[in-house]
């Protein structure tokens, strides 16, 4: 287990009656980008929400680098994992550096900073990382939707973990935002070395931007691997239920999704 | 955004009005004293007038400014932990159900008085869980808890009103908790509503980041390492117990824990860091500026400051609602 970052051995959920995982066994290599693909009801949503602790498996466990994440405090939890959600709002006055700020919330040690220089350093690196230090007086409420999307990103940098999980961050943007933030994920693994696991609803920037892909159907693992090697027109119709082609572009799959 | 000059600004000019209002009210009345003779009787030597005053009017007027920083708080806090701009602790029951707890306590077992606020708080408490249960299906809409609020707020006001008027109300203390009338107060129930009332305050001021958290997504809160549940009941038996204090000892005052955080967020912003320090100012001013309104508009006779607020707060909760209206689609 020594180079995965995510082990689940065994889940099981079941939304009332309904079923999602029995049994699943999956693993998620450290160091690298991964993104969980999928159609609608395929389960992926619900395995990222089982690993971010928002829901409890009614059987087997998802595993941290060895440890238990259902024995881990939240606040433990948050400074080795960092997620960004799908939905977020904010107060219509705050600003950027103070919601970046937010970040540092798990190393407060009764109602009080523990250490403010670091936490003043990791807020500028976040900032500065997703090229947000110009606006850092402003409020969110004033940014377009993909600045702001990077923002929710500063603010999960600052945590400091090595591990940064994103729900569909592409979703609501326009294509200009959604590779702006797809490279800025690409970046954070490139250069700070961090582990990525995302959701993503768009095959082929699913395919482009990570090292390795996992398809969910029915709430089983598909397929898991590099693009390249798994990527075929038969895997789509069984993921997705409907036939697409993937031609070649630069050595890399592309799915014509039209 | 709300620059840092702007919110020093709020904190001074309301803090200026809040104690030339003091000097207002304690010359409010029969008995006049200038702020000279007020110092020197208060101070250097004895005097009639000043002695008469500082028995009958200062404990009304500590009294009033405790009880509306507290109100005002508990509407902060309220607001943040079910994430409801309109959630006022009057509005939604809890303060019927404190008053009723208080009123009983009053009727039958007046040797518990000072531990009033303590029953007044699980009433509080029993009415928020009540309005909390009944208004939960898979989340909470705004519009429901304030619809389901108003419901129980009436029956305890109800059952309060007929134990009043039944005669089982021996003493005039109890018809003034039910009228909200903050008269006839000494310096024991300003003690009492004080030491009460600081444990509350001081608990809010110490769960003001979390406040802040709270208005974030839950999930995007719980990444932040806040466990959302558990801190929002926290703040919510915080905002209760502030509350139920100042019902305990001056009758249920509606809308004032909706006016003056909604004023608040206009003059200094959202972050509770200041939201609350400043909410404890402008509360005092309002409930104290309502008694006194109250006490001087028809005297003799006095208007309770609960039927002031009424009157005012009435018709802003109504601009609130339909303000919030194209907010929440429902």
């Amino acid at each position: 287990m020594a180079n995965n970052v995510f082990t689940i051995s065994g889940l099981s959920f079941a939304y009332g009656q309904k079923r999602i995982f029995e049994g699943l066994d999956l693993s998620l290599r450290e160091g690298v980008v991964t993104t969980l693909i999928g159609a609608n009801g395929s389960g992926k949503s619900t395995l990222f929400n089982l690993m971010t602790k928002n829901l409890k498996p009614s059987a087997g466990s998802v595993f941290l680098r060895g440890g238990d994440v259902g024995l881990l405090r939240l606040r433990d939890f948050a400074k080795l994992v960092a997620i960004v959600h799908q939905r977020n709002t904010a107060p219509a006055d705050l600003s950027v550096e103070k919601l970046v700020e937010y970040g540092r919330f798990p190393y407060r040690a009764l109602g009080r900073r523990a250490d403010a220089a670091e936490d003043e350093r990791m807020v500028k690196w976040a900032l500065e990382t997703t090229g947000l230090a110009e606006f850092a007086r402003q409020s969110v409420s004033s940014l377009s939707g993909g600045q702001a999307q990077r923002v929710w990103i500063a603010m999960a940098l600052a945590q400091g973990s090595k591990v940064l999980l994103l729900d569909e961050p592409t979703t609501y943007l326009d294509v200009r935002y959604q590779l702006d933030i797809l490279r800025l994920v690409r970046r954070l693994n490139e250069e700070f070395g961090m582990t990525i696991v995302m959701v993503l609803h768009d095959i082929n920037q699913a395919l482009h931007y990570s090292d390795e892909v996992v398809a969910l159907a029915d709430g089983r693992i598909v397929a898991q691997g590099a693009p390249e090697r798994i990527v075929t027109s038969e895997l789509l119709e069984q993921v997705y239920g409907i036939s697409l082609r993937v031609v070649d572009v630069d050595g890399k799959p592309f799915v014509l999704e039209v | 955004m709300v620059s840092p000059l702007r919110k020093a600004a709020a904190f001074v000019v309301t803090a200026v009005a809040l104690v030339a209002l003091f000097l207002v009210a304690v010359n409010a009345g029969s008995l006049q004293v200038t702020p000279e003779q007020l110092f020197n009787g208060l101070f250097v030597a004895y005097d009639d007038t000043v002695s008469t005053i500082y028995d009958l009017r200062f404990p009304r007027i500590f009294i009033a400014m405790v009880g509306g920083a507290a109100t005002a708080v508990s509407g902060v806090l309220l607001q943040a932990a079910i994430r409801n701009p309109l959630a006022d602790p009057g509005i939604i029951g809890i303060s019927s159900g404190a008053s009723l707890a208080a009123v009983l306590v009053t009727g039958f077992f007046p040797a518990l008085l000072f531990f009033t606020p303590v029953f007044a708080f699980a009433g509080g408490l029993i009415a928020f869980l009540l309005v909390y249960s009944l208004s939960w299906r898979g989340g909470l809409s705004p519009l429901r808890i304030i619809l389901v609020g108003v419901a129980v707020s009436t029956m305890f006001t109800g059952i309060m009103s007929a134990f009043s008027s039944s005669g089982g109300a021996t003493s005039s203390s109890v018809t003034s908790l039910v009228d909200a009338n903050i008269t006839m107060k000494t310096w024991d129930d300003f003690q009492t509503i004080a030491i009460y009332g600081a444990i509350g305050l001081v608990i809010a001021l110490l769960v003001t980041k979390r406040c802040d958290l709270l208005a974030l997504e839950d999930k995007t809160a719980r990444s932040l390492g806040v466990d959302v549940n558990k801190n929002r009941m926290f703040i919510s038996a915080v905002a209760v117990l502030l509350a139920s204090v100042s019902t305990a000892i001056i009758g249920p005052i509606s809308f004032l824990g909706l006016i003056v955080p909604h004023v608040a967020r206009l003059l200094v912003g959202t972050s509770h860091k200041v939201l609350v320090p400043y909410s404890v100012v402008l509360g005092a001013f309002c409930l104290l500026l309502a008694d006194t309104i109250g006490r001087t508009i028809a005297a003799p006779y006095e208007i309770s400051a609960a039927v002031i607020m009424s009157i005012v707060g009435g018709p802003v909760f109504i601009l609130l609602l339909r303000k919030a209206r194209s907010s929440y689609g429902e």
